[in-house]
C-alpha cells in the first residue's frame, strides 16, 4: 500500500451499509469521519468533530440534506457549512463555522473517500460483488499471510484458491486494526453469499491467529 | 497540565450513607485512596501510602483533599434549610475530563436533543440571553436568569412548563443548580453535580438534590436524575477532545454558551487546568 | 401486571420496549439498585432469591428471567411476536433468546464495571462482549442474504427484543459498536419501530420528526 496517503482513495465503507437518511463512522489517514447519506441520496464525507463542542458527528442524524450534531443540533450542508443553530434560530451562521469535507465517490458499492485533490478515479472493481466489510485485530501483513497474497497498491488481496472467490480489499485503522470488505467474484445467490461470509469469518480468524503468534514471538 | 493549583480543593470521594469500617478503595487525581469510617463511624480518609488525608461530611457525601485545603468547602445554605428532602443519587464514573463534566452541566441548550421530551423538545429549542458574571466577593461563577421551555422539568412537575435556572461554579469540579420548584414558586429546588477526578481524563460524578417534593418517593428522584445523567454520560464520552480545550480557537461558543465561557476564563484565571488542554494539538 | 424496574437496567428495559410496542400496560415498581442495592433487601429476594431484576408479578404468576417475560407479554397481546410455526424460524428465535444471555453476561458485565464500578474482569468481559457482537454481526448478515431484516425472521420477535438494549448500550462498557454495519442498520431498525421507547444511553433518531421551521422570539 502507498505510504503517501495525500489524495489517494481510502474505501472506508459498503454502500449498502449506508442508506439514505444515515450517517456511520468511518476512518482515512487524517482520522476519524463522520460518512453520511443526504435524503436524496448523496453521500458526504465530514471531519468527525463538531466545531462547537468537539462531539463526534458521526453520532448525529441526517435530515433531509444536512447532517445535525446530536448534542446540541448545528447542522452541517454538504459543503461543511453550518446551516443552523437550534438555541438562535434567527441566527445565519458566521461562515467561519463550517467541518471540513473530503471527496467521496461511490463505485462498485463500495465508498472511497481522499484527502487532498486525488488526481484519478478510485479502482474499479470489475465483477465484485461488494457483500460486507468487517474488522479484524490483526494488521495488513498478517492477512496477507492468511489469505496467502499480498495486497496490490489500492489494498485489494485475491487469495489463493480454496476461499470461496473472494477478494479483500483492506484499509488500515487505528490500533493495529484493519478494516476488510470482502468481495465477491461475479453474482452469487444466498448460499454463496453466506458461504463467502463464513469463508472470510475463518480468514479473519487465521490472520488473528498470526498477529497473536506474531507478538508472542 | 497542572495539578498544583486543584490539588488543594475539596473533592467528593463517597457518599457519607455507605461508609463501613472496611473502606473503599478508590482513586483522587490519580492517587489510589482508602474511603472509610472509624468504629466512632467518623469519616476517614487514608492515601495509598498511609498517609492520613484532610476530611469532612458535607451534603451527603464525604470530601477529602490530597493537598491542604485552605479554605472551607463552599456553603449551600438551602442544604440546612428545614423542609428540603436530601436525595444521594449515587456515582457513576464517565470517561471523559472533570472539566467537561461540569461544562456540561451548566449547558441548557443540548436538552431538546440529549434529553428530548424532559428537559427540552423541539420546536423549543431557543436559548434567551441570561446573564453571567464571576462574582469577586466569593470567587464563583454565577449564570442567572436562565430560562427554558420544558416539557417535565421535575418529577413534581405536571405537563411543560417555562423552568428558571441559576448556576453557580464555587469550585473547579463542582456546580450547584438552582431551578424553579414546582410545588413552591417561592423557592428554588438545588441540583449539585459533584464530580470526584480519579484522572484528567476519567471521573466519578456524585450528583446531589435538596429538593422540595412531599410526594414523590425517594426511588424515583434518583431515577429521574440518574436518567438525566446516563443521557448525558454517552455525549461526555464521545466528546473529542477528552480534556476540555481552554485555548479559545478550538470551540466555538455562541451566546447561548457565555457561562460555559466564564467557566472556562475563570479556569485559566486560576490555573484550575487538571483536565484541561491549553494548547490545540 | 406489575414490574420491578430500574430505569438503567436493560434487562428491565427490555421488558418496557416489549410492553411499549405490544401496547401492554405495565405497574412499575421502581427499584432503589443503585446506590440503594434494594434488589439484594429482603423484600425483593423474597419475591427473586437470586436477586436480580426485572421481576414481573401477574397473579400468582412471578416471572424473573426478562426472555420469559418477553415471552409472556407477547403471548398476551401480539402473538405476532412469538416464532410462527416454521421449526426454523422457531429455532432461531430460541438461539437468539438463548444467546442474549451471553450479551448479559459480556456487555452487560463490562457496563456495570465501567459505568457503575462493579467488580469484575472488564478485559475478559470486553473480549466476550467482542466476540458475542461478531457472531451477532455475522447472523444478521446472512438473515439479510436470506432477505430478512431481523434475527428469525423478517419481522421482530421477542428474540430481537432480547438483543438489542445490551447491544446498543455496549459503549456504556468500553465496547465500541463502529466495525459492525449490520448491526447498526438492525439497531436502526429497531429504533424506528412504532411504539419504540428509549432508555438512558440510547438515544432518539431524531431524523424520524422534521425539521422544525423556524420560530424567534423577540430576544
Amino acid at each position: 500500500m502507498r505510504s503517501d496517503t495525500t489524495g489517494s482513495w481510502t474505501p472506508v465503507a459498503l454502500s449498502r451499509d449506508l442508506p439514505a437518511g444515515t450517517v456511520i463512522p468511518a476512518r482515512i489517514p487524517a482520522g476519524p469521519i463522520a460518512l453520511w447519506r443526504s435524503e436524496s441520496g448523496c453521500p458526504t464525507a465530514s471531519a468527525n468533530r463538531c466545531p462547537h463542542r468537539g462531539m463526534s458527528l458521526s453520532h448525529g442524524f441526517v435530515r433531509g440534506e444536512a447532517l445535525s450534531c446530536v448534542y446540541h443540533g448545528w447542522s452541517y450542508a454538504k459543503a461543511g457549512n453550518c446551516l443552523r443553530i437550534p438555541a438562535h434560530p434567527g441566527l445565519t451562521p458566521p461562515e467561519a463555522i463550517r467541518v471540513k469535507t473530503y471527496a467521496v465517490e461511490e463505485t462498485g458499492g463500495v465508498i472511497w473517500v481522499a484527502m487532498g485533490e486525488p488526481s484519478s478515479s478510485p479502482m474499479k472493481l470489475e465483477g465484485l460483488l461488494a457483500l460486507r466489510s468487517l474488522t479484524a485485530h490483526a494488521g495488513i501483513a498478517a492477512i496477507e499471510a492468511a489469505a496467502g497474497a499480498k495486497a496490490g497498491p489500492e489494498g485489494l488481496v485475491e487469495p489463493a484458491e480454496g476461499t470461496e472467490a473472494i477478494c479483500l480489499l483492506l484499509s488500515a485503522q487505528e490500533n493495529g486494526e484493519t478494516l476488510i470488505h470482502v468481495l465477491l467474484r461475479g453474482e452469487a445467490g444466498p448460499a454463496a453469499r453466506i458461504a463467502a461470509s463464513r469463508a472470510a469469518e475463518s480468514l479473519r480468524r487465521k490472520a488473528e491467529d498470526l498477529q497473536k503468534k506474531g507478538i508472542a514471538q | 497540565m497542572t495539578m498544583q493549583a486543584m490539588i488543594d480543593e475539596w473533592y467528593p470521594v463517597g457518599l457519607f450513607s455507605q461508609l463501613d469500617q472496611a473502606g473503599r478503595t478508590t482513586t483522587l487525581m490519580e492517587e489510589p485512596i482508602i474511603v472509610a469510617c472509624d468504629a466512632d463511624g467518623h469519616a476517614k480518609v487514608t492515601s495509598g501510602n498511609g498517609r492520613t488525608l484532610p476530611v469532612l461530611v458535607r451534603y451527603g457525601h464525604v470530601w477529602s483533599s490530597l493537598g491542604e485545603p485552605r479554605k472551607e468547602l463552599f456553603p449551600i445554605p438551602e442544604a440546612d434549610q428545614p423542609g428540603r428532602r436530601f436525595v444521594d443519587v449515587g456515582c457513576v464514573r464517565v470517561r471523559c475530563s472533570p472539566l467537561r463534566a461540569v461544562e456540561n452541566f451548566l449547558d441548557i441548550a443540548h436538552f431538546p436533543f440529549v434529553h428530548t421530551d424532559i428537559l427540552g423538545a423541539e420546536p423549543h429549542t431557543e436559548v434567551q440571553n441570561y446573564k453571567v458574571e464571576i462574582r469577586e466577593d466569593v470567587d464563583e461563577v454565577w449564570a442567572t436568569q436562565v430560562k427554558f421551555y420544558q416539557p417535565l422539568a421535575a418529577k413534581s412537575a405536571s405537563g411543560g412548563i417555562t423552568t428558571e435556572y441559576m448556576y453557580r461554579v464555587p469550585a473547579p469540579t463542582c456546580s450547584v443548580l438552582y431551578k424553579t420548584c414546582p410545588p413552591r414558586p417561592s423557592e428554588w429546588d438545588v441540583i449539585t453535580l459533584f464530580v470526584q477526578p480519579l484522572a484528567e481524563d476519567l471521573c466519578d460524578v456524585w450528583p446531589w438534590m435538596a429538593l422540595f417534593d412531599d410526594v414523590t418517593s425517594m426511588t424515583d428522584l434518583i431515577h429521574f436524575q440518574q436518567t438525566i445523567f446516563l443521557q448525558d454520560r454517552s455525549i461526555l464520552e464521545n466528546q473529542i477532545p477528552r480534556l476540555l480545550p481552554l485555548d479559545p480557537g478550538m470551540e466555538i461558543p455562541t451566546r447561548a454558551d457565555l457561562t460555559s465561557v466564564a467557566y472556562r476564563r475563570w479556569l485559566k484565571r486560576h490555573n484550575y487546568t487538571y483536565g484541561a488542554q491549553l494548547v490545540a494539538q | 401486571m406489575k414490574l420491578y424496574d430500574y430505569i438503567l437496567s436493560p434487562s428491565c428495559y427490555k421488558v418496557r420496549l416489549m410492553a411499549a410496542l405490544t401496547g401492554v400496560k405495565l405497574e412499575l415498581r421502581p427499584v432503589d439498585f443503585h446506590p440503594g442495592a434494594e434488589h439484594r433487601g429482603p423484600e425483593l429476594l423474597a419475591l427473586n432469591p437470586a436477586g436480580s431484576i426485572p421481576i414481573l408479578e401477574d397473579g400468582d404468576l412471578l416471572l424473573t428471567e426478562s426472555s420469559a417475560i418477553l415471552v409472556y407479554l407477547a403471548a398476551q397481546a401480539a402473538p405476532e411476536w412469538l416464532a410462527g410455526s416454521k421449526p426454523e424460524e422457531a429455532a432461531r428465535v430460541q438461539q437468539w433468546l438463548s444467546f442474549s444471555g451471553r450479551l448479559t453476561a459480556s456487555l452487560g458485565g463490562a457496563r456495570l464495571h465501567e459505568m457503575l464500578l462493579r467488580p469484575g474482569d472488564i478485559g475478559a468481559l470486553q473480549a466476550q462482549g467482542i466476540a458475542a457482537l461478531r457472531e451477532l454481526e455475522a447472523g444478521l448478515f446472512e438473515q439479510a442474504q436470506r432477505g430478512k431484516r431481523f434475527l428469525a425472521a423478517d419481522r421482530p420477535t421477542v428474540a430481537d427484543i432480547a438483543c438489542f438494549p445490551y447491544v446498543a448500550l455496549a459503549p456504556d462498557g468500553g465496547v465500541s459498536l463502529d466495525p459492525y454495519p449490520t448491526i447498526r442498520l438492525w439497531s436502526r431498525a429497531v429504533r424506528a419501530l412504532e411504539g419504540f421507547i428509549e432508555m438512558p444511553g440510547i438515544h432518539r433518531l431524531h431524523e424520524l420528526k422534521p425539521e422544525p421551521t423556524v420560530e424567534t422570539g423577540d430576544a
